[in-house]
């Protein structure tokens, strides 16, 4: 693809097709960890990094194991037990090398394994047929979308809880309904790709 | 530890090597039916059977890799006989493959009729191959001999697209021809 | 707690998604249509019971340690013999649900009951759990389908419903309304129980 193609690319990962806001992956931890703002870095940071390097493995898992032993149907369980273990790893490398940013992270990371869109990513970048750049661009664009819905979602929902409510809608309710309008706005990106 | 996980996973394989090898039949027929049957329901007509349930496979050659390459072969049968074959063939367009399903009389080498199973053409313009006007104006061609673009009602300002496909009904012609006596079994 | 009141839990005190807050993804993303929750909800209960059941009568063979590992394998295993299911028996719905059946393997819902629940109580219990918070998962996605396809598209199980001319509120049936029926839905329920729980408090006073 020519940059202009990757520009495309990237600009409808993070905007057009926002992997939170329009293909509803990873939802339980954005209403978890997005009431504030510094679990809601914490969580993306952890998300981008875990999101590209399991968007790598496992599109080598697939090409490399999965399809030349035929056995395409164990997808679901080899690529969560390659994401379970590339965190459990993570977390270990990076305990011992990157202490400030494990505690930064903190219970994130963990977390992440359950985390659908890190999963969902994965399957996507095979059932799109993408070669392996494409799947680490992919990735990256669709971690950076995800940490960009969290963010604004967090900045919003800081501000919310300064506004008297009622009991009813407190919490998650709200927290929805916000999520749906930030999801409309992003819906306005639609016409930005054009074309298909 | 270890081996509580590792005979977890053994059980785990074995159950759903088990799994896969039961379902792998009807999983290709739903497959099939679900995905193919509108095609090919679209370009056959007048048949007693099940073209997906009697579909036949044929081995035409081997592709770049070395690998053999098959063809799916979809009859339609009366009275016990096949009297017309629908398979897929594929050709570049404007934009990519474009796969079409083509349906075909074996007695009087006529096509019965196409249909555009996948393509990346342009909206609006090469798009347009999908519309009944373009796809039936290959009803009842012959396929003596190559068709071509003014044989049928080509798309204006989609050329590229047009020739693709009938690109695409002429492959067919040629797999017909070197595999007709496999295809009427 | 007697078998029914495992049973019962799960559909009220603790339903997912609305009670218990997890299973969210598949829940906002399969709801457009009556049918396609119904399929969702039936195909997480087949794993969630199934699992339940396993990691209850493993529950004194796994070590501490390693469980986490052990009940995604238990799991993922099941989710694929179901995806291998569908796709045979099922094709059009397999379809419909499309990526969110693989995903069924990191719904929170599953290794949630796993491991609260499966991995210290009995099997007959386990499968009473499973059962009650799957069927009330299915209600619920059901029922929030329901609401997304009479609004968003006119129909209910494919049926229409409207005169012709009726503009239905496509709002509901895509991503943004999803959130909002979802969100609407939950603070319903929590008005509701907290009636409940009013009430009930009153009763005991």
């Amino acid at each position: 693809m020519s940059f202009g193609d990757y520009m495309l690319f990237i600009v409808s990962a993070i905007l057009v097709n926002n992997i939170l806001l329009a293909k509803f992956l990873g939802n339980c931890p954005f209403l978890g960890v997005s009431k504030r703002m510094d679990t809601a870095t914490g969580m993306s940071m952890a998300v981008i990094f875990v999101m590209v390097m399991a968007g790598m493995i496992t599109w080598l898992v697939q090409y490399y194991i999965l399809v030349p032993l035929n056995i395409e149907y164990l997808q679901t369980i080899a690529f969560i037990l390659v994401i379970a273990a590339l965190v459990q790893l993570v977390e270990i490398v990076m305990a011992k090398s990157l202490p400030a940013l494990y505690r930064a992270l903190g219970i994130f990371l963990p977390l992440i394994t359950t985390n659908c869109a890190v999963l969902g990513v994965a399957i996507i970048n095979i059932n799109e047929e993408f070669d392996f750049v494409d799947t680490l661009v992919f990735s990256l664009a669709s971690a950076l979308g995800y940490s960009l819905a969290l963010i604004l979602f967090a900045g919003i929902r800081e501000r919310f809880m300064l506004i008297k409510m009622p009991k009813a809608f407190q919490g998650t309710s709200i927290g929805l309904v916000v999520a749906g309008f930030l999801a409309l706005a992003f819906s306005g990106f639609a016409g930005l790709v054009g074309g298909h | 530890m270890l081996v509580v996980l590792t005979v977890i996973c053994a059980v785990s394989g074995f159950s759903l090597a088990l799994v896969h090898d039961v379902t792998r039949e009807p999983i290709e027929y739903s497959r099939l039916k679900f995905v193919k049957e509108p095609a090919v329901k679209a370009v056959l007509s007048g048949y007693q059977n099940d073209p997906i349930k009697d579909r036949l496979v044929i081995p035409v050659g081997t592709d770049k890799k070395g690998k053999p390459v098959k063809l799916i072969v979809f009859p339609a049968k009366k009275d016990g006989k096949t009297f017309a074959v629908a398979f897929e063939s594929a050709a570049g367009g404007y934009h990519g493959d474009i796969g079409v399903m083509v349906g075909v009389d074996i007695n009087s080498k006529k096509l019965s009729g196409i249909s555009i199973v996948s393509h990346t053409e342009t909206p609006g313009l090469g798009a347009r191959i999908i519309e009944p006007n373009f796809t039936d104006s290959f009803k009842g061609k012959s396929l003596d001999k190559d068709l071509g673009v003014s044989d049928i009602s080509a798309l204006s300002g989609a050329t590229f697209s047009t020739k693709g496909v009938v690109t695409a009904v002429n492959k067919a012609r040629a797999t017909l021809d070197k595999y007709r006596d496999k295809m009427v079994q | 707690m007697s078998l029914a009141k495992e049973f019962t839990k799960g559909l009220w005190e603790i339903v997912p998604p609305f009670r218990l807050v997890l299973g969210l993804c598949p829940t906002l993303a399969v709801t457009t249509s009556a049918e396609n929750g119904m399929g969702m909800g039936l195909a997480t209960t087949f794993v969630l019971v199934c699992s339940n059941l396993l990691v209850s009568l493993l529950r004194k063979v796994i070590p501490s340690k390693v469980r986490i590992a052990a009940y995604v394998v238990i799991i993922a295993s099941f989710v694929v013999i179901v995806e291998l299911m569908m796709q045979a028996y099922v094709f059009p719905l397999y379809q419909a649900l499309g990526i969110f059946i693989p995903l069924i393997v990191v719904n929170c819902i599953i290794l949630g009951r796993a491991e609260a629940f499966a991995g210290k109580n009995s099997p007959l219990p386990s499968i009473a759990d499973g059962l009650g918070v799957g069927i009330g998962y299915t209600i619920s996605l059901t029922v929030l389908g329901a609401f997304r396809e009479i609004l968003g598209n006119g129909t209910i199980w494919s049926h229409g419903l409207f005169w012709d001319g009726f503009e239905p509120f496509t709002f509901m049936v895509r991503a943004p309304g999803a959130f909002v029926a979802l969100g609407c839905f939950l603070a319903m329920i929590n008005l509701v129980s907290a009636k409940l729980d009013d009430r009930k408090r009153r009763a005991q006073s």
